[in-house]
């Protein structure tokens, strides 16, 4: 069964981020990727992916010919998708389980962030990705 | 460029959508026609659509690490449908397809007109932070 795992946050929250010490963002990004390579050496990863930073977001619409017209101004509340993870995973709980993995990654000071994760499940008749 | 597209029109508590079945086949096959078109152009890198959000869970690591599951969101929420990443030649291209997304037909026929949050997809995290 695919899961996404998504990793969602305010603009407040990201640029919080950009006050973190170098140490902590290293420390943060090492065991993200050793999750990453647990589940490359497990079968479970599919994929992963970093967004850029939610000040370049534009919300789009079509006019009634089609023609886009966009937007970037977002309600301070907005909470942006930072990143996700693609996972294959046996069961739900296993899904659940990583999904603790990256909430619990070190932000400041060493201290797990416990940042919530969001874990849907794919509408898998209509996956395109292998 | 990479951008991702994102769907994010659904509310907690949504299900399958109560439209004429013969509505929800105009509207599948005007998105299948759409990725068809955007992947001979040699832009889809991938699309996917997501379970409803009655399935979400918000999942945290308590101290040991292990997953706490939440499934209760506010009603306001709003939930990732589906997404698209296309590798385009220009953000007015990127702005192109979402605005073929966003007028994807509804009820009736009508076009949706729903906004679709676009965002660059970083290559890689950048070197200082490996």
């Amino acid at each position: 069964m695919k899961y996404i795992l998504l990793m969602s946050g305010t603009q407040a929250g990201v640029a919080g981020y950009h006050t973190w010490s170098k140490q902590d963002i290293e420390a943060h990004m090492a065991v993200l990727h050793r999750i990453n390579k647990d589940l490359n050496a497990s079968g479970e990863f599919i994929a992963t992916q970093g967004l850029s930073d939610p000040r370049q977001a534009k919300l789009v619409c079509g006019e009634k010919n089609g023609t886009p017209v966009t937007d970037g101004v977002f309600p301070e509340s907005k909470e942006f998708l930072l990143g996700y993870w693609i996972v294959d995973g046996a069961s739900a709980e296993r899904a659940y389980a990583i999904a603790g993995q990256i909430s619990a990654a070190p932000g400041p000071g060493g201290r797990p962030t416990n940042m919530p994760i969001e874990v849907r499940q794919f509408a898998s008749h209509e996956s395109k990705s292998n | 460029m990479k951008y991702i597209l994102m769907m994010n029109t659904m509310k907690a508590g949504h299900g399958v959508p109560e439209w004429p079945m013969k509505d929800l086949q105009a509207h599948i096959a005007f998105m299948m026609n759409l990725n068809k078109g955007v992947a001979e152009r040699g832009e889809l890198v991938s699309a996917e659509g997501l379970s409803f959000p009655d399935q979400a869970k918000l999942v945290r690591a308590d101290k040991n690490g292990r997953p706490i599951t939440d499934g209760v969101f506010p009603e306001s929420k709003e939930f990732l449908a589906g997404f698209w990443i296309i590798d385009v030649d220009s953000p007015e291209r990127a702005y192109a397809v979402a605005a073929q997304i966003s007028a994807a037909p509804g009820p009736g026929g009508a076009p949706l007109n729903m906004s679709i949050e676009l965002r660059p997809v970083m290559s890689a995290p950048p070197k200082e932070l490996l």
